[in-house]
């Protein structure tokens, strides 16, 4: 069985990213191998929606991190002059001086350093958890990305954390990236057969679906939009956004308090409240899924 | 008026869609009418959207951001070993049809790949156009609004913010509040919009979800040593989960600033690009964003003494976690 990669997107924060990726993992699990991978390192929440108190399998997510060789050291400077993060610097007549939290593991100055001064060690930048999801009848596996707070660079993490996603994918991978629409984003989406934006119907909403369907066009994957809290706003524009970009299917899922009380208790809306019209909105999206793609 | 001369208020919650830019946009205003000179920044750079709060849609100046490399690999040189896919540290090279890729998407052109190439194939494109300064000096709130915007797909967007932050400084002569719109996580972005400022306000919302992500972004304000105050929107989805978050923002020495009620006005006057204290300014989140405000103008008036009993007492220290060569 070939590998499927999902990956649930948006630009904007708070358009119910974490919200149709846990739902969906849920619907899917029924049926597949999942793996859900929460790479929104700086704010990961798909445990949370989950009511999962503890993660499992935690790892250090490490890169590279410069130390210096002094005898070989011949202060020309060369690996503060290559290095785009400024952590780096080289004091007059002094060996250079490396900030870690600056660095961002490119691993550019180690091989510049014409007389091999440049040791490697390591630096630990964030952690990944995977956890055996048994709840809701289901089963299926979790991994989340966490930064650690403090540290600026997410690109690197996110990159290992997304090979180690690929890796342990046996079915599906169902990838759940943060807000934005910067390189980070582009790395979390990588390699997807098809990627769900979600956005919301308000000027914000518009203004981000717009970036990030940007992103996907680029990158060249198929993709298709959930509006969600449909009803709160117009959604024409959206529209025309969509049909511009070449989105091949679009979903609603109407505004309901049944998402907010799901969302607040843990429990995905499909499990709280199978009746709901936000439950069946995603049994319809899962329908064309299985019919469409899996 | 305080005895500081500049305070730069920035506004985050770690999770997205809480109401930053609602928030951001109402205090800009209300702080303007109350007789301060205000500068407002758009420090989301991924995902701009205070100038759309405000109904801007026109700068009068826009500067070009450029930044960082792209690197490519021209084919006829390439042997294929792969050297490059396996140095990269951000999972830029991509293996397509037998032939290796260098995705623009996701590449910072840091020349790990060209150092790596025995056969010299990969160049790079320089000075790549990262993103756009937005000013608009003249806005119908008779305050400036700085927004960056960074191209989709590029990288570091923590530096534009960082420029973007110092050109508002310049604008504000150095002089009255700027309110600063941060991007949603705790990153690079959120890093450099707290980067030198004085107050954060965090806005949360009664889901774990949120509440979760306030407790990191707080461990980053406590970092930069910064005093911080609370905004709980849309309290009213979950009052008791409200309880929860007020008991840890008075165990943290957060003030809390206010509670706003969840209310349609917000999402109908984004519809009609019109900040809701002007749409809607008897609806029921427009009374509690004033009470709001009224908290805020007093901390200001009252800003030496507010701020040294609301900086965090223990400065958390950032420890990196670091691995020496061989172990």
């Amino acid at each position: 069985m070939s590998k499927i990669q999902l990956s649930v997107t948006g630009g904007k924060g708070g358009t119910g990213k974490s919200f149709v990726a846990t739902n969906l993992a849920v619907l899917l699990a029924e049926k597949h191998d999942v793996l859900l991978a929460d790479l929104d390192l700086e704010a990961p929440n798909d445990h949370v929606l989950l009511g999962i108190d503890n993660l499992g399998n935690k790892e250090d997510i490490r890169i590279f991190l410069p130390f210096i060789d002094y005898k070989k050291c011949t202060l020309c400077g060369i690996c503060a002059k290559i290095c785009d993060t400024g952590a780096i610097f080289m004091p007059p007549k002094n060996p250079p001086i490396v900030f870690p939290r600056l660095c961002s593991g490119c691993k550019a100055c180690y091989y510049a350093c014409p007389y091999g001064a440049i040791i490697e060690g390591g630096h630990v930048i964030a952690h990944s958890y995977l956890t055996i999801i048994k709840k809701f009848n289901v089963m299926f596996r979790l991994l989340t990305g966490i930064l650690r707070p403090g540290e600026e660079h997410v690109p690197p993490g996110l990159a290992i954390i997304k090979r180690k996603a690929r890796e342990l994918a046996k079915e599906i991978l169902l990838i759940d990236t943060g807000a934005g629409a910067g390189s980070s984003i582009s790395i979390a989406l990588q390699y997807s057969d098809l990627v769900i934006a979600v956005t919301e119907p308000t000027p914000l909403g518009l203004h981000d679906l717009k970036s990030i369907l940007e992103v996907v066009n680029g990158l060249g994957y198929r993709v298709w939009v959930i509006i969600n809290r449909y009803g709160l706003g117009p959604i024409d524009d959206h529209l025309k956004i969509m049909k511009m970009y070449g989105v091949e299917k679009y979903f609603k899922i109407p505004y309901s308090m049944d998402a907010v009380e799901s969302y607040i208790r843990g429990i995905p809306v499909v499990v709280y409240n199978r009746d709901s019209i936000v439950s069946k909105s995603f049994y319809n999206i899962y329908q064309v899924l299985e019919d469409e793609i899996l | 008026m305080s005895s500081s001369d500049l305070i730069e208020i920035v506004i985050a919650s770690g999770k997205g869609g809480v109401g930053k830019s609602t928030i951001a946009a109402s205090l800009a205003i209300i702080l303007r009418n109350s007789g301060y000179r205000v500068t407002a920044i758009d420090a989301d750079a991924e995902a701009p959207n205070l100038h759309l709060v405000l109904g801007i849609d026109r700068w009068d100046r826009v500067i070009e951001y450029h930044e960082g490399r792209i690197g490519s690999i021209r084919d006829d040189k390439c042997i294929y070993c792969g050297y490059c896919y396996d140095s990269c540290a951000f999972n830029a090279v991509e293996e397509k049809d037998g032939k290796y890729i260098i995705n623009p998407w996701i590449c910072e052109g840091c020349f790990t790949c060209s150092f790596v190439c025995p056969v010299k194939a990969i160049s790079f494109k320089y000075n790549v156009l990262a993103g756009h300064i937005r000013i608009a000096y003249k806005t119908p709130y008779k305050f400036p609004l700085v927004s960056s915007k960074i191209k989709p797909g590029r990288p570091n967007s923590g530096k534009l913010v960082t420029e973007a932050k110092n050109l508002g400084r310049s604008i504000s002569g150095g002089k009255g509040v700027i309110i600063v719109d941060a991007a949603a996580g705790i990153g690079c972005q959120v890093i450099a919009s707290l980067a030198g400022s004085h107050m954060a306000i965090l806005v949360a919302e009664p889901t774990p979800a949120s509440f979760s992500d306030l407790r990191r972004i707080h461990k980053i304000t406590k970092h930069f040593g910064i005093p911080s105050a609370l905004i709980v929107n849309k309290y009213d989805l979950n009052k008791v989960f409200v309880q929860e978050i007020m008991r840890y923002a008075e165990k943290e020495n957060i003030e809390l600033l206010g509670l706003l009620p969840y209310d349609h006005a917000v999402p109908r006057s984004m519809a009609i690009n019109k900040p809701v204290i002007y749409a809607y300014p008897n609806s029921s989140v427009v009374k509690s964003i004033i009470e709001t405000s009224n908290k805020l103008l007093a901390i200001l008036r009252n800003w030496e003494n507010w701020k040294l009993k609301h900086i965090p007492e223990k400065i958390e220290p950032f420890i990196p976690i670091i691995i020496k060569p061989g172990s």
